[in-house]
């Protein structure tokens, strides 16, 4: 990545990338004053808001972290501009966050083939609330600052690594400090059993091993979901890729091929643009 | 001075003799239309089918389901009138009404006690049931319904419509003459069924109670078709009862079988019925007999009128031909105005572009008697509220349209509204934010209101 890409430090690029969002959301919904999306008071800006679920801390890690996988600075918005971190909040806040229907009675065998699927006895909220100290140990270890404090490209590692969930220095000569990162973030069990070299060990534990995909998938959701979630603020995400919303009514366009549909999408509450 | 006071204290006499001749003079009772034998009684079956084609049940129904127990309130403008316990419970029914009692309530709006009924009773059609029905339906009352002890709230409505004296002499104005003249002579093809469906309209089915005009105090403007403004649309409820007979109304435009089926089953391959005629349709209209049903529709065709109704003098907003409206929709240029862009939203995925829907089960927008009303209530409350059909023999399933109050504001259905009222070639005046606002506290104000506009 070049050199002038901003980093999410001190939120001041992100507000930047937001108004920048913000500009395009206008003009892609036409006539702004025509459009209900405009009607409704403007949300609060992202370094104002107040979460429901998260502290302080994870809320500063959520935002840098779905800053980098959505990034502002692609072709379309991204996860800042279309609010993507709100949704994520209201979603551990609510009946996510508490897996209200899942079934979560057990036996629960964390460390089973992940083609199994979901096998932590935690919530969603509570693998937020677990991993995200451990990730930002593993970033103060290892890089000497805080996620979210971090350079673009640093927080790419981190985040790769957590889509491995291998700590790439493990078993390494960087020293016994590092082992013994790995050891306390891994906690019970983990370490017993695996089948992985020595030389990779895990940052997470069985527990909290899905903390990246969960991280990744509510990003999306985030993302694409209607906006009376919090997220996909003005529709932003849909109207990138061309997808009308909840308008269910193209009988009219069966036959017209290779005609782009014109008009852009509306949610659920009747919000266009 | 001394003069005028004197003439003042003489008109002020005269006014209490009128109104203690109102009150005390016994009221003079129509007699029976056709001398029937004491001992004649209905054929099996003869009293019920009266009731239903009276729709009786529409308005004398139980709270609860009871039937006939009553309690139900009917809007008025004067406020709530309640619909009283026709069982025949002796106490709280009309047990203890004799023939010409229970006559005079149908004829005259005279009670057993001599008291006037308000005209929610529809005794101004009725007057015109033959002596057979009548007798059919005391039967049917006195023999076949349960009694039920139910105990109605007595009507208070405020000063001066509570001086009941006073629907005595709306009654001498309000009223046409008794008795059913059939129009049709035998020179008339299809005389026979003809003056049956006028019988029906005119008579028991009441329809001009709600379908014809009414003058300043409250009298319907005609009873029969030879009156020019007979069944050319009136106001129930807030919701315009639609004209029948000029050209280009449903009924006129309509073959007679698809009229029929509309009242049969409530809805056919053009409309879905709406507002109060659901309950028409429900308790009364999908019960007559195929004969009954095609007699009217042969009589509403008959009486239609050669002339176009009068467009709105002030309907100011541009009516889209059927062709213009469909490449406006079909285009979707996201520079629309808002009311077809709010119809691509909501609207289009049922009703289709070109207005028409699918019979029997979406209604047509375009020529709908709802959509193009001169009062806009029906078609702005069916759009914050949506809008159910009812459960008929024939389509049991009642088809629900979902409301749309809660995602769309006032100024949005006023455009929405203004649209459909100017699309395919309809022709009807603006909606206002004003009127819509206005009709959504009214939904959430009436008892029945089901606050899905309110949200």
């Amino acid at each position: 990545m070049s050199s002038d890409v901003p980093s999410t430090r001190d939120f001041r690029p992100t507000r930047r990338g937001f108004l920048q969002g913000g500009a395009a959301g206008a003009a892609l919904t036409g006539l702004a004053a025509r459009a209900r999306a405009q009607d409704a008071a403007e949300p609060v800006p992202l370094d104002q808001y107040e979460p429901q679920f998260f502290t302080a801390a994870e809320y500063a890690f959520v935002l840098a972290a779905t800053a980098r996988l959505i990034p502002s600075e692609g072709d379309g918005p991204g996860a800042i501009e279309t609010r993507v971190p709100v949704y994520i909040d209201l979603q551990l806040g609510g009946d996510f966050g508490q897996a209200a229907d899942w079934y979560m009675e057990g036996p629960f065998q964390p460390d089973a083939d992940p083609l199994l699927g979901y096998q932590s006895p935690l919530t969603p909220a509570e693998v937020y609330r677990q991993a995200i100290p451990v990730v930002e140990e593993f970033c103060q270890n290892r890089m000497g600052a805080g996620f979210a404090d971090l350079s673009p490209e640093d927080q790419d590692s981190v985040i790769k690594a957590l889509e491995q969930n291998k700590d790439p220095l493990s078993g390494s000569d960087s020293g016994a400090e590092d082992t013994e990162v790995v050891e306390s973030g891994a906690g019970g069990g983990a370490s017993g059993g695996s089948a992985e070299p020595a030389t990779s060990q895990p940052i997470l534990s069985a527990e909290l091993r899905d903390f990246f995909s969960l991280l990744l998938q509510n990003t999306k959701e985030g993302f694409f979901a209607d906006p009376m979630y919090g997220g996909n603020y003005q529709m932003q995400g849909w109207t990138y890729i061309g997808f009308t919303g909840a308008r269910a009514s193209f009988k009219e366009w069966v036959d017209k091929h290779d005609v782009p549909y014109p008009l852009g999408p509306v949610s659920i509450s009747g919000e266009r643009a | 001075m001394i003069k005028l006071l004197r003439i003042l204290a003489a008109l002020a006499l005269i006014g209490v003799v009128v109104v203690l001749l109102l009150i005390f003079l016994p009221h003079h009772l129509t007699e029976p239309q056709e001398d029937l034998a004491a001992d004649w009684t209905p054929e099996e079956g003869q009293g019920e089918y009266a009731m239903i084609l009276g729709d009786c049940a529409g308005c004398h129904i139980g709270a609860d389901g009871t039937p006939f127990a009553g309690g139900q309130p009917i809007d008025s403008p004067l406020g709530p009138i309640y619909a009283s316990n026709i069982t025949p419970d002796p106490e709280h029914g009309i047990g203890e009404f004799s023939l010409d009692d229970f006559r005079a309530v149908m004829y005259d709006g005279v009670d057993e006690e001599g008291h006037d009924l308000y005209p929610a009773m529809p005794y101004a059609n009725y007057r015109k049931l033959s002596e057979r029905d009548i007798r059919g339906l005391y039967h049917y009352f006195m023999e076949e319904v349960e009694p039920s002890s139910n105990e109605v709230t007595e009507t208070s409505l405020m000063f001066p419509f509570n001086m009941r004296f006073g629907i005595r002499m709306w009654k001498w104005v309000a009223l046409s003459d008794p008795g059913f003249e059939p129009p049709f002579g035998d020179e008339v093809e299809n005389a026979e069924m003809l003056n049956r469906g006028a019988y029906l309209v005119e008579g028991p089915g009441h329809c001009g109670a709600c379908h014809t005009p009414r003058n300043l105090i409250f009298a319907q403007k005609g009873f029969t078709a030879e009156d020019s403004e007979f069944l050319t649309g009136g106001v129930i409820d807030g919701w315009t009862a639609p004209d029948l007979r000029q050209e280009g109304t449903q009924p006129q435009d309509w073959d007679q079988v698809e009229m029929a089926r509309f009242l049969a089953t409530g809805r056919n391959a053009h409309a879905g019925v709406s507002g109060e005629m659901e309950l028409v349709v429900q308790y009364s209209t999908q019960y007559w007999t195929e004969n009954d049903l095609l007699a009217t529709a042969a009589y509403l065709d008959e009486i239609g009128h050669d002339v176009a109704r009068e467009s709105d003098a002030e309907d100011d907003v541009p009516s889209l031909s059927e062709e213009e409206t469909v490449t406006l929709l079909g285009d979707a240029d996201p520079e629309m105005a808002l009311g077809p862009r709010l119809y691509l939203d909501n609207c289009n995925a049922c009703h289709f572009s070109d207005g028409r829907g699918a019979a029997n089960v979406f209604p047509q927008l375009a020529g709908n008697a709802t959509v193009t009303a001169p009062v806009p209530r029906g078609l702005v409350q069916t759009i914050l509220e949506g809008a159910e059909l009812p459960s008929t023999e024939a389509y049991p399933y009642k088809l629900r349209m979902p409301g749309f109050g809660w995602r769309l504001s006032d100024e949005e259905v006023a455009e929405l509204a203004t649209f459909v009222r100017n699309a395919w070639g309809n022709d009807a005046g603006a909606v206002t934010a004003a009127d819509v606002a206005g009709i959504r506290s009214a939904i959430e104000d009436s008892p029945e209101g089901h606050g899905e506009a309110a949200d």
